[in-house]
């Protein structure tokens, strides 16, 4: 019988693991569960973000479920509403100078932290202070580069002064980052890891970076009186997007903040389930080096963006989930859009631009994306469309893992796509000359000084007609083809009521969610 | 030497034949961890660089850089790296700075029992199934069961698991589609989650181990002693069960424990299927962040483990068959 001892071990794995599980399991849910009328929210997030998630705001990484859960522990100064513009958290009211350089928040009374303490000034100074330290490494020292750390002041308990290096004019806007997260003054950087205390809706209950799910309870002492609507929430994300259509679809989640913008028929058609559709102002494009042949030429730029169908791209790419846009990187709907002629497709046009410019006879050029996301999808559209202008794309497929890496920014002509919030962010991130993002090689002295010209002042009226001067440059110019934004898609189970996504994840309000039944 | 040889060969037989597979099994051990530190460290780019992503600024990567110490001849690093790993120091995550073994005790747990009820399923029901083939010998119900065991096998592990997905729980809604263990609330809850995986790992594995068990069954049955027995008018079930059903486990053991030795691997695409919390969707998220520490160890634990499963069906083999007890085998 010796042959069988070989299956013993296993035997022994079995009850070891079952004892181990049991464990776990007497830590998770059923206990929670078993208190009967605790009302749980299970979110779930598409990507996972694994052994990097933290819950410090300071060292904050990009996926939804880290967002999510960041959101649910903390509050900032100042959040932004659904059309971008700044809306009162922490701070009830602000005020500035009239050059902009020192701002003047007004702090609500009355919010206590996780652990009963009040929130005062004390707590924003701690804040902006840490993070603005070089030595944790956050990215708050180039988001929040205008704050001087020396020069914030607590005027009294409820009142902070900013005192900047330079005038920002949309400073608040800049506070709506998650990076500027308020957490109680005095927690180092390992308890704020997993276990940061914030003025947030619900409590770290549990948190494991990389262990689904993450566990929050209700903060009994929430400032906003009868909120949050559940007991708690569990966040957890399901990288596969058939697999967190089908939890949803079975009722394993009650909130899916990710869902694809392709193949939704079957959940649009589920009873239990409703989709939902938030404009956004992500966009999908392509950016050529203004400096690299072909593409040195503004009229080759110009017919790359003539070459362009929007409407089909957005039909084959999105299934018609986004609108058109114009060459702009500012949705259409947010303050200081330019609003102006949409640019059509027109082939004829195209080609004389190409002839123009020396290519008579077209031109070849290889367009690097890769595969996931719909930017693939995208650039074999644009290659059919182009075709007859001329523009002969060939296409060269990365892994995506690789392709933010080692692609983009090296290659002269990639798909992209860029998810701003503040019109500041949308036409600075990527096009001044000195961007460290500044993907498609544009160097524009004039664009540059419009920019810094509209960053200094404060008049609204004469801040949107320079911007709308800057916009008119770009949209002609610039070497970056932008056909379209696309629609943020989430789901929620019926049962869940007060459900909107918000189009940044990091500005969502999950207190006025409730659950019935 | 040679004295040392000599003595070797007076020694037991069988000890000298498990001695030297366990040595080879070492070796094999050593090359493998070569090439799991070599694949990972010729990917294309800095790893430093692909760890801290798109947004990484230059002082933050040259620091990683020398806390990893990768500039460091890869030799060195790959001894220190080996070293550590036998030690028991399996490093530490590269993105989170939190210590590997953290982060891989509760998947590690997770994985075993899957593993350990996926064979406890896998065990009977197959040898079962070979062994109602062996009896029902070319009828339609062997036909017909060592077609579907075979087509089963055929698809890829994760196609069988959509598959599954597709018609139980989204069109059907008998099981949930994800193995979401935590939400469980009892241990037939948690079974139930688990369903889906383990028939989805169970398609994969039985084919072979029932076609093993059918032919080295019907050899059984076809060979003298079997005769003899039926000529002496023992009943026929005793005749099967005790004496011709021993006598032919011998490969279906063997092939039991390289479905095992599979399942190291298998389970790892079929957890990040069904999103079970276990070594294989920790791998994929290691994967997906770089995280180089990370991946190492899981790939190391997930090949010795390979090895080592290989290293007792062989040895399980050997102790069973007599024929290749020999020093030549």
């Amino acid at each position: 019988m010796s042959a069988f001892d070989f299956f013993r071990p296993t035997r022994r794995t079995v009850l070891a693991g079952a004892a181990a599980l049991g464990g776990t399991l007497a830590l998770g849910t059923p206990a929670v569960r078993a208190a009967g009328d605790t009302k749980t929210l299970r979110i779930a997030g598409g990507a996972a973000d694994g052994p990097n998630s933290t819950l410090d705001p300071a060292l904050t990484v990009g996926s939804g479920a880290n967002q999510a859960r960041l959101t649910l522990v903390y509050e900032r100064l100042v959040t932004l509403d659904e059309s971008f513009s700044p809306k009162p958290q922490l701070a009830e009211s602000w005020s500035t100078n009239d050059v902009g350089d020192v701002w003047t928040f007004k702090l609500r009374p009355n919010v206590t932290f996780h652990d009963g303490s009040p929130f005062t000034a004390k707590d924003v100074l701690f804040t902006f202070n840490r993070i603005l330290d070089p030595a944790l490494g956050s990215r708050a020292v180039t988001v929040l580069a205008a704050i001087d750390p020396a020069k914030i002041r607590a005027v009294d308990d409820h009142t902070v002064e900013f005192t900047l290096r330079q005038p920002v004019v949309e400073f608040p806007l800049q506070l709506t980052h998650r990076i500027a997260s308020i957490v109680r003054q005095g927690q180092t950087t390992e308890q704020l890891k997993t276990a940061g205390i914030g003025t947030g809706p619900f409590k770290v209950e549990r948190f494991v970076p990389g262990e689904d799910p993450s566990i929050f309870l209700r903060h009994p002492g929430y400032w906003q009186p009868g909120k949050p609507g559940v007991d708690r929430v569990e966040v957890r994300t399901i990288p596969e997007e058939a697999a967190r259509i089908a939890a949803l679809s079975y009722g394993q989640v009650d909130i899916v903040l990710e869902l694809p913008l392709v193949g939704l028929q079957r959940l649009e058609s589920d009873a239990n389930v409703n989709v939902d559709t938030t404009r956004s102002s992500r966009w999908f494009g392509f950016a050529a080096f203004s400096d690299t042949p072909p593409f040195d030429d503004v009229r080759v730029r110009q017919a790359l963006k003539l070459a362009a169908n929007r409407e089909q791209l957005l039909r084959a790419v999105t299934g018609g989930r986004g609108v058109v846009a114009n060459d702009l990187p500012v949705g259409p709907w947010q303050k200081f859009a330019l609003q102006t002629e949409q640019r059509k497709y027109d082939i004829a046009a195209a080609k004389k631009l190409l002839a123009e410019a020396g290519h008579p006879n077209g031109i070849d050029v290889d367009l690097h994306t890769f595969q996931g996301t719909g930017l693939s999808e995208l650039a074999a559209a644009y290659k059919a469309q182009a075709e007859p202008a001329g523009i002969r794309i060939n296409i060269v497929t990365s892994p995506a893992a690789d392709f933010w890496t080692n692609v983009w920014l090296k290659k002269p002509f990639v798909t992209t796509s860029w998810d701003a919030t503040t019109v500041d962010d949308a036409l600075t991130l990527s096009f001044l000359s000195n961007s460290k993002w500044n993907e498609s090689h544009w160097y524009n002295k004039a664009y540059d000084a419009l920019i810094a010209e509209a960053r200094l002042t404060v008049n609204e009226e004469k801040r949107a007609e320079i911007l709308a001067r800057a916009q008119a440059l770009l949209r002609d110019d610039s070497g970056t083809v932008i056909p379209f934004f696309v629609d943020t898609i989430s789901g929620s189970r019926k049962a869940v009521k007060g459900w909107k996504r918000h189009p940044k994840l990091e500005s969502q309000d999950f207190t006025g969610i409730t659950i019935d039944g | 030497m040679a004295e040392a040889v000599r003595r070797l060969d007076e020694m037991n037989p069988l000890l000298w034949l498990v001695l030297r597979r366990v040595l080879l099994s070492f070796v094999s051990f050593l090359v493998v961890s070569v090439i799991i530190f070599t694949a990972v460290d010729i990917l294309p780019g800095d790893t430093a660089q692909r760890a801290l992503g798109r947004e990484a600024t230059a002082e933050s990567v040259a620091i990683l850089r020398s806390e990893m110490r990768l500039s460091d001849p890869a030799i060195v690093r790959y001894g220190r790296w080996l070293g550590d790993f036998v030690s028991g120091d399996l490093g530490t995550s590269m993105v989170s700075k939190r210590p590997v073994a953290d982060y891989l005790v509760p998947p590690l747990r997770h994985t075993l029992l899957l593993g350990a009820i996926v064979l406890a399923v896998h065990i009977p029901l197959s040898l079962f199934l070979g062994l109602v083939c062996a009896l029902t010998r070319d009828t339609p119900l062997d036909l017909g069961l060592s077609a579907l065991v075979l087509v089963a096998m055929s698809v890829p592990d994760f196609v069988v698991g959509i598959f599954l997905i597709v018609v139980f729980s989204v069109e059907l809604g008998w099981f949930p589609p994800l193995a979401l263990i935590d939400q469980a609330t009892s241990w037939t809850d948690m079974l139930y989650m688990l369903t889906l995986p383990i028939l989805a790992l169970n398609a994969a594995m039985t084919a072979y181990v029932v076609r093993q068990t059918r032919d080295s069954m019907i050899e059984v049955l076809n060979s003298d002693f079997v005769r003899v027995a039926r000529l002496r008018g023992l009943p026929p079930l005793q005749i099967v069960l005790a004496h011709a059903l021993p006598s032919a486990l011998g490969p279906a053991i063997n092939a039991i424990a390289l479905n095992a030795a599979w399942l190291v691997g298998g389970i790892v695409v079929i957890e990040a299927v069904f999103n079970y919390p276990g070594l294989g969707r920790l791998l994929v998220e290691g994967v997906r962040f770089h995280d180089v520490p990370i991946i190492q160890a899981i790939a190391l634990i997930l090949s010795g483990t390979h090895i080592a499963l290989n290293l007792a069906a062989d040895i399980g083999t050997t102790l069973l068959n007599p024929k290749l007890r020999t020093r030549s085998s």
